[in-house]
């Protein structure tokens, strides 16, 4: 149902915005929800605190990435340790999980403004759906990330036993082109 | 494939997943980078990519995308850089397995941030094991390489 939905949207009909009722955005959100709370991605999107997390790979809960690692106001480590020193800048080498993770992009955390370690399903909902709270991205930004991000690509793939979302890359961003059409509901 | 290290070119014949740790140390024989532990734990096969400290162990030889620097090419005993006389001057090292890593990691971090503050010294370092335990030490050699860098 929600393949056809969507087949109706990409159609340019402009008619199939109407079939998606409340319930169903808020159906999405979801499952959105799930895999935004996901380890694999709160790892990095953690805000102010600069550090990441090693959430999901067996440190048990809350354990911060080691080795007093941090991104600093760079983002990218480069006043104290840069990300690239251990996590190499190359596609499909799919190192043994407790060595970094290597992706064909450059590693580094997301801006302050995509905060979402902790928040609860209401609060991210909300800053999701508001480009002034969250970097100033829209529905489409979101779902041009989920589709093009090495990031988001290794996070449903990463191999090694690491802990994975439900899911794949595509039903995400139909998930989030589902929400947003129903008007991006959050209750 | 062609490799410069310390300003030289090379021509390996290696796999493209040979770490470049094995490259350097097997085929070109500079062994300096020292084997740890493998998975980017433990800092003592740090080396520079176009100045940028990488764990060679990590880094396949076909991604290798810049000059390599190693502990060999920082500086000569006649013309040492700012942190290896620091090193020499804080007697830093004890067993030694770990101060190439140790010196090459401080060297890139202070070529990137050249004020650093004590809290951020002990965070660049902190990926780097000494089990002798020499951390005093090479806190106060990373600290007066800073200060000579400065101009201090």
């Amino acid at each position: 149902m929600r393949l056809l939905i969507l087949a109706l949207l990409v159609s340019g009909s402009g008619a199939g915005a109407e079939t998606l009722t409340r319930a169903e955005g808020l159906a999405a959100w979801e499952r959105i929800y799930a895999v935004a709370s996901h380890p694999r991605c709160t790892n990095c999107h953690v805000g102010a605190q600069e550090v990441p997390m090693w959430d999901g790979l067996s440190y048990g809960a809350g354990a911060k990435h080691g080795m007093a690692i941090r991104a600093d106001d760079s983002r990218i480590g480069a006043e104290s340790v840069p990300c690239r020193t251990c996590h190499v800048t190359a596609a499909g080498r799919d190192v043994a999980s407790p060595a970094a993770p290597q992706i064909d992009e450059a590693w580094r955390l997301p801006p302050v403004a995509l905060d979402w370690l902790g928040k609860d399903s209401a609060s991210l909902c909300v800053q999701l759906r508001d480009p002034e709270l969250n970097d100033g991205h829209d529905i489409a930004d979101l779902v041009a990330h989920l589709e093009t991000s090495a990031f988001v690509a290794w996070g449903f793939a990463p191999g090694n036993g690491r802990s994975v979302p439900a899911g794949s890359v595509a039903q995400i961003a139909a998930d989030v082109e589902m929400w947003g059409s129903a008007g991006a509901p959050c209750q | 494939m062609k490799l410069t290290v310390n300003g030289k070119e090379h021509e390996v014949d290696v796999e493209d997943d040979m770490p470049l740790l094995w490259v350097l140390r097997d085929e070109l024989g500079i062994t300096g980078p020292k084997y740890g532990c493998g998975i980017a734990q433990c800092g003592a096969c740090t080396v520079h990519v176009d100045g940028i400290s990488v764990r060679s162990c990590q880094l396949a030889a076909a991604d290798v995308d810049g000059e390599i620097t190693t502990i060999e090419g920082l500086g000569t005993p006649d013309a040492m850089h700012a942190v290896q006389a620091a090193w020499t001057e804080h007697q830093v090292a004890q067993c030694g397995y770990c101060q190439s890593g140790q010196i090459m990691q401080a060297a890139s971090f202070l070529d990137l941030n050249p004020t650093p503050s004590d809290d951020q010294i002990d965070a660049a370092m902190s990926g780097n094991l000494c089990r002798c335990g020499t951390y005093p030490r090479i806190r106060a050699a990373v600290k007066t390489a800073a200060s000579r860098l400065q101009g201090a």
